[in-house]
């Protein structure tokens, strides 16, 4: 018996020496590790870089800044900017056009650019950049010109992102911390509080960027430089319109003029060249991520021969009439086959956005996805002189986009006309460009007048609510400080 | 009454051991963890079914045996797909969130439960509320050389497996050799299987009639040019197919052989096996589609003299080869327009129907599927050696070591011609390649002692077990072939891109000890603890203490007892014990990067992104199991009867705490003290009714009346769950509105509200009055055995008493709105034509619209789950065994003639396809009728 006592005691002595060790594993094949991500170089870069990936990888299902469900689509539809081809049987996309969004258990259309799917919608980018901020803030193994950089480009597109959330819902949450406990309960921030975030973080962007278009190791191209990752001068772009959406024209019109003096960089090239790879124009663009795809918006506006397809995922959509009608006669923009094109199918003529003329890539595409560039940066200034009363100021940078369209000088000269005349030149030159239209309709006051005769004429019935979003359904229930959109 | 005892070393050595006299069914060999015991002395809940039941039954997984046979075991097989997912689970879902997953044993060797996701694999599962992933680990195991099969369901019985078998476990044992001359048998088997049932839809006049009202109701004139009727204008409107018929309505042949050697001389004993089986599907479509398995089996035990010492070894390995079409064709079976073209062009290219512009009018055409077909190749193997050594007298030392290798590769290929020409231009060939590797081993060394002691009997056993798994799969992807004939070959891709699904590796540790005294063989204790731990946890967490009570109290065997010829066994028997549940996935409590999925990279940078969000201090889940039986015996043990109440209490679930997007992530993993409870009474009778010469009737009945309910939920209203989630329900509950009518003024549906107002739009959060669930209220089976001479016949019956989903009532998700048109899957069931028409009208479906929209609201009432009960004859199975005196002269020993049928009718008001499917997209479990030969020489 004794015997086996000793046996039984080594026998224990055995099995729990080690225990720990046994379970023990190595960091899994497919990750890495949080705590490691921010202390070196290349990781940090990889993890900020990812960020730029995610956006640029819009694909044809999920809402992104380009392409099927992007804001040139969702917001073109909802504006009076594209036409839905008859045969699309899509609800949601029915929805975005006919003004007639729903947030409800059964049905939600219009949470797609806030939700994604998983979490590519913005605020999963708003996330990734928080994680990234926070990460790179505690980090004390960087180089520090390698974190002033991604620093930067992380309070840039947390700025660029918010801009648009404000936007397009109004009312939102101002999540600026990882903690998914605290971010949430959060409540709807008052929307001059947002604004005022969004203007902070293009400012501390601005501080922190550099002047020069960097490479994947955040190096000075050698060759020619492709325009990637954001830059000072992209802060201060995307600065110059947080400023004009906020009514601090004054600001808005310097930030404006600083990037349109850097004419080593920026200017205004012949309209078939605006959208390609190397434009001057460009103050920063998303290179196009999927295999044989030039970018996201080429591929969903450019209508193959047969006309637009039923298909969501194909080439859903038209430019619309009143889009058509905007143009002045001889605008190079609308006539010529410059940035609208046209196919007759069944009869019927369709015409479509013709800016990104490439759809497939055999190799390396030939047209980026542009996000600021520096024909908007004349308007915005346009605009900041005409609320300051620099009328002739205004007409002078009017005349400069009109120029490369082939078109005289405005004739307004008071200040409403001009006004006017720059809103309808915004809507002629940043059509289908992420949204654009939606948003001045929005924040000039104008939605109303003009959507209560577009809505009607696209099968639905406007209201002034609708010129928000609605805020998602799923968020309302998990959140229970989150309140709905009025109207919804 | 006497039987003859047999004494059986306390370890997984189990293989083969034999009662020498069967006296009664009490004391057949139930299999348990780490040893065998008996019905008579057994303090567990464990059921059991044996070899001959399974072999009766002609199906290619050996978990769809089980079916009817277990109480306290739903096994549903969501798919009649070959090779698809079987949903299994013991005594309830013990968890909200994570794995519900019983333990599989096969020879002593753990197999995962469910198996890893490639990306390519979709055919092979379906989702929705009867997921059960994408295949199912013990198809690739074959049942011909299944022994037995015991379910462990109680605390005590599975606690020896502690977390692994949380929530209960299903062991395999194969066959082994048995002493005597060597043996060759041959078992052979050929038959059909087909779909048993059809739902009435739409013919053409009456799917013409629906849309033409449709546009008529909408104010829609349909000839209008600018109007989108593809189905009216662009489509032979004199056509009609009966699409049923023509895509399931096929017949798929099956065919099994097995063969085997065995026999043995005293202190070595030995089988080696060979297994073919295939099973073509009821696709009339003209393809190799099929599914084939060769495997083999080993199975050797060896004793030295003196039997010192002795080791036992197994081995299985299957190959399978399964190639179907990349989607069931039951969709299209049941949803394609009466008068939608013949599917293929006289060259046999898709017809895609194009209209006067070349654009293609018919999307869906389901030979898409057939041309972009998938293979899946997977093999299988599963070794094991035991090797025990008597130290001293009564105490042995053994070693279980096992070792499971799957892997699987698979394909599927999407080749130009699966895409409309007009965007052909647009589109490459492409392909993905997908594999699956899962390797575990097991080292479990153990101790056992017994010794008598007083009037009794005392085994301890003391053991340790460390598991270590890895497992990885994903997918490579192709783009850019030049043809559609190079689609096998990746080298002939332009572009390769990569997706890992998963790579994970689990580490598991355990130390137990497990003591059992036998006090007169009318006491019975068992006692068992242990000390898990598992890499699933962070540091702090990794290990818990788990354990269990099991006790029998054998009142017939007291002396106060007289003899009686009535009542010739009682035992009263319980269990308690504490179990924890680990299956949450791996790495969870780790902060993560992921590299993101960028066809193209950044700048050339490979890039990362945040994966989940993490939470390093999750702790195990704790379910506390409550069992109490009582087993009885009439008339000489003829009459067999037990009753188990058994209350599993679940308790620290982890759950993915429901996250608004706001927040980043959709979820984030954490403990709740919420407390599911799974209570059952389980019952079962057997009885040898009549027993005269050599006729021979019996009949055994199981049956199981489950309920799971949420106990407690701390704060449940202001929690993420508050929608999903009710106390005192299900954790599996639905809350729907409850339905009032069709508006006679407008023809549009109408709910209740909370104050039982009608409203055509209800408040999500307050009129979702009705919480339904499809819980089984009862389910069980019922089988007869009649024996005369060498003729046999055996039946089961299934029975199921439940509600179900009804998707092709008055809504669903694949449902279009009747009146709308999809090209392909927007026809409706003849239900449809009850419809309103006119102001006045009191109809039972919605006014006739063009325009669709899924799930609609009446989708989201009440009406959406009807009775879905079942009576199903599950199996017959019917054999001549030839008299011996005709086959001494050809040298044979025996020869068996047999035929066996399953799943041969069911007894059902359900109106869909089918109560166990509940769906309109799963090909519903075949009926199989099989005939064959078993020759033993």
């Amino acid at each position: 018996m004794k015997n086996i006592n000793n046996i039984l005691y080594a026998a224990v002595a055995l099995f729990t020496a080690g225990c720990e060790s046994l379970v023990e594993i190595d960091p899994p094949l497919t990750s890495l590790n949080g705590g490691i991500v921010w202390q070196a170089d290349n990781t940090a870069v990889a993890a900020v870089t990812g960020i730029h990936a995610a956006l640029s990888n819009a694909g044809t299902s999920t809402a992104g800044l380009a392409g099927n469900s992007g804001l040139g689509v969702l917001c073109g539809l909802s504006a009076d900017e594209l036409t839905l081809h008859g045969t699309v049987a899509d609800n949601r996309l029915i929805a975005y056009y006919r003004n007639a969004l729903v947030a409800g258990p059964q049905q939600q259309f219009g949470a797609d650019l806030w939700t994604g799917s998983g979490a590519s919608g913005f605020y999963g980018h708003v996330f990734n950049v928080n994680t990234a901020i926070a990460g790179l803030e505690g980090s004390t193994g960087l180089t520090a010109a390698v974190k002033q950089q991604l620093l930067g480009e992380a309070y840039f597109l947390r700025g660029y992102l918010y801009q648009y959330l404000l936007g397009l819902f109004g009312n939102i949450p101002l999540v600026l911390g990882t903690d998914p406990k605290a971010n949430a309960v959060l409540p709807q921030a008052p929307a001059a509080d947002v604004q005022a975030r969004i203007i902070a973080d293009l400012e501390q962007a601005k501080t922190l960027l550099g002047a020069v278009y960097l490479d994947g190791t955040l190096r000075p191209y050698t060759g020619s430089a492709e325009r990637v990752r954001p830059t000072k001068w992209a802060a201060t772009a995307m600065l110059a319109r947080a400023y004009l959406y906020d009514g601090q024209y004054a600001k808005a019109g310097d930030a404006a003029a600083e990037v349109i003096a850097h004419a080593a960089l920026f200017g205004l090239p012949a309209l078939d060249d605006a959208f390609l790879k190397g434009s001057t124009e460009t103050i920063w663009s998303l290179q196009p991520v999927r295999t044989n795809r030039n970018t996201e918006d080429g591929y969903v506006f450019n209508l193959p021969a047969t006309g637009p397809t039923a298909s969501a995922n194909l080439q859903p959509v038209y430019l619309s009439v009143q889009q058509l009608e905007a143009f002045a006669p001889g605008d190079a923009r609308r006539y010529g086959r410059h940035w609208v094109d046209s196919v007759t199918a069944l009869g019927t003529t369709y015409h479509f956005p013709y800016k990104y003329k490439a759809v497939n890539a055999n190799g390396a595409p030939t047209e980026y996805q542009v996000l600021l560039r520096l024909g908007e940066q004349y308007l915005i200034r346009a605009e900041a002189r005409a609320q300051l009363g620099d009328t002739d100021g205004a007409r002078a940078d009017l005349a400069a986009i009109r120029q490369r369209a082939g078109l005289g000088p405005v004739e307004a000269s008071t200040r409403e006309a001009l006004l006017e005349a720059i809103l309808r030149e915004r809507q002629c030159e940043l059509f289908t460009e992420q949204g654009h239209r939606w948003l001045d309709l929005k924040r000039t006051g104008k939605v109303d007048a003009v959507m209560s005769v577009v809505t009607p004429l696209k099968g639905g019935t406007w209201h002034t609510d609708w010129q928000r979003y609605p805020i998602p359904f799923v968020d309302l229930q998990r959140n229970p400080n989150l309140k709905q959109n009025r109207g919804y | 009454m006497s039987y003859e005892p047999l004494e059986i070393a306390g370890n997984s050595n189990l293989n083969g051991i034999r009662l020498r006299l069967k006296s009664s069914a009490l004391d057949e060999v139930q299999v348990i963890g780490y040893g065998t015991t008996s019905r008579r002395l057994s303090t567990g809940n464990v059921a059991s079914v044996q070899a001959e039941a399974i072999e009766n039954q002609p199906v290619s997984n050996p978990l769809l045996t089980l079916q009817g046979r277990v109480a306290g075991l739903s096994v549903i097989q969501p798919s009649g797909m070959a090779g698809g997912g079987i949903r299994v689970r013991v005594q309830g879902q013990n968890s909200i969130a994570n794995g519900s997953l019983p333990l599989y044993v096969v020879d002593g060797v753990p197999i995962i439960s469910e198996l890893p996701a490639t990306g390519v694999d979709h055919p092979l599962g379906i989702d929705g509320p009867r997921s059960a992933g994408y295949g199912s680990p013990l198809n690739y195991l074959n049942p011909g050389d299944i022994e037995r099969i015991d379910v462990l369901k109680d605390a005590d019985a599975t606690a020896i497996y502690g977390s692994l078998a949380a929530n209960g476990a299903i062991l395999i044992t194969t066959k082994s050799g048995q002493v005597g001359p060597m043996r060759f048998e041959v078992r052979t088997e050929t038959g059909f299987g087909q779909v048993a049932n059809r739902v009435e839809m739409l013919n053409t006049r009456q799917y013409l009639d629906m849309r033409y009202e449709a546009f008529r109701n909408d104010g829609i004139d349909w000839r209008d040019p600018r109007v989108a009727a593809d189905d009216l204008k662009a489509w032979d409107t004199t056509r009609y197919t009966d699409w049923q018929q023509e895509l399931i309505g096929g017949t798929a042949r099956y065919g099994t052989t097995n063969a085997s050697v065995s026999g043995g001389i005293d202190a070595v004993r030995y089988r080696l096996s060979a297994a073919y089986q295939h099973e073509s599907t009821v696709f009339p479509i003209p393809s190799d589609f099929n599914d084939r398995k060769v495997s083999v089996s080993s199975n050797i035990r060896a004793e030295s003299p003196g039997k010192r010492f002795h080791l036992q070894f197994t081995g299985n390995y299957l190959v399978d080869r399964n190639q179907l079409p990349y989607a069931d064709m039951t969709r299209w079976a049941l949803l394609m327009q009466p008068h939608a073209y013949p599917l293929r062009t006289a060259e046999g290219s898709i017809n895609w129907v194009p209209d006067a512009t070349g654009r293609t009018t018919f999307y869906e055409n389901p030979m898409m599927v057939v041309d972009a077909r998938y293979r899946n190749r997977t093999a299988n193997l599963i070794g094991n050696l035991v090797l025990g050594f008597r130290i001293l007298e009564g105490l042995e030392f053994s070693a279980n070591l096992g070792y499971n290798d799957l892997s699987t590769d698979d394909f599927k290929a999407e080749p130009l011609s699966v895409v409309y020409p007009e965007n052909r231009a647009n589109t490459q060939p492409s392909a993905l390649f997908g594999s699956r590797t899962v390797r575990s081993w097991i080292v479990e060394p153990q101790f056992n002692y017994g010794r008598a002691l007083g009037a009794g009997r005392l085994e301890a056993l003391l053991g340790a077990t460390l598991r270590d798994l890895r497992s990885r799969s994903g997918h490579l992807g192709g783009l850019g072939f030049l043809t559609d004939s190079q689609l096998e070959n990746i080298d002939a891709a332009a572009v390769i891109t990569s997706e890992v699904a998963n790579a994970s590796h689990y580490r598991y540790n355990a130390l137990f000890a497990r003591l059992n005294y036998t006090h007169k063989d009318r006491y019975i204790v068992n006692l068992t603890g242990r000390r898990d731990g598992s890499s699933r946890f962070g540091g702090a967490n990794r290990f818990g203490n788990f354990g269990s009570l099991g006790a029998a109290w054998i009142i017939t065997e007291e002396d106060f007892v007289p003899e009686w010829p009535i009542l010739t066994f009682a035992k009263l028997r319980g269990s308690y014990g504490l179990v924890g549940n680990d299956q949450i996935g791996d790495y969870r409590y780790l902060s993560l990067f992921d590299f993101a999925n960028i066809q193209v990279p950044y700048q050339g940078v490979v890039s990362i992104l945040p994966s989940e969000m993490p939470n390093p201090h999750i702790q195990w889940e704790e379910t506390r199991k409550l069992q109490l039986g009582l087993d009885v015996g009439l008339l000489g043990d003829r009459v067999l009867l037990t009753g188990t109440y058994a209350r599993n209490r679940s308790s620290n679930q982890l759950l993915g705490y429901a996250l608004p997007y706001m927040a980043g992530h959709s979820n984030y993993i954490t403990n709740f003290p919420a407390l599911v409870q799974n209570s059952s009474w389980e019952f079962t009778a057997s009885s040898d009714n009549i027993v005269r010469g050599r006729f021979r009737w019996s009949t055994t009945l199981n049956m199981t009346l489950p309920d799971n309910r949420l106990l407690a939920f701390p704060d449940l209203a202001g929690s993420t769950y508050a929608s999903t989630l009710v106390i005192g329900q299900p954790v599996f509950v639905n809350r729907f509105y409850r339905f009032s009518r069709v508006d006679p003024a407008t023809g549009r549906y109408q709910v209740y509200d909370r104050d039982g107002g009608r409203t055509f739009s209800p408040n999500p959060d307050t009129d979702r009055t009705a919480n339904l669930h499809t819980q089984e209220d009862f389910y069980g089976g019922l089988g007869n055995s009649l024996t005369w001479r060498g003729l046999t016949v055996d039946f089961l019956l299934q029975f199921v008493q439940q509600r179900g989903y009804e998707d092709l009532g008055l809504g669903s998700n694949f449902l279009w709105t009747p009146g709308s048109f999809y090209p392909g899957v927007s026809n409706q069931p003849v239900s449809v034509m009850e419809r309103w028409q006119q102001p006045g009208d009191r109809a039972s479906v919605a006014r006739f619209t063009t325009q669709n929209s899924f799930g609609g609201l009446a989708a989201n009432t009440d009406v959406r789950i009807v009775d879905a009960s079942f009576i199903r004859l599950k199996n017959v199975a019917l054999a001549y065994t030839l008299p011996e005196r005709w086959l001494r002269g050809a040298g044979i020993n025996q020869c068996r003639l047999h035929v066996n049928a399953q799943n041969l009718y069911t007894f059902t008001g359900y109106t869909g396809l089918d109560p166990e499917t509940q769906s309109i997209i799963a090909l519903p479990p075949l009926r199989v009728v099989t005939a064959g030969i078993q020759l033993s020489i």
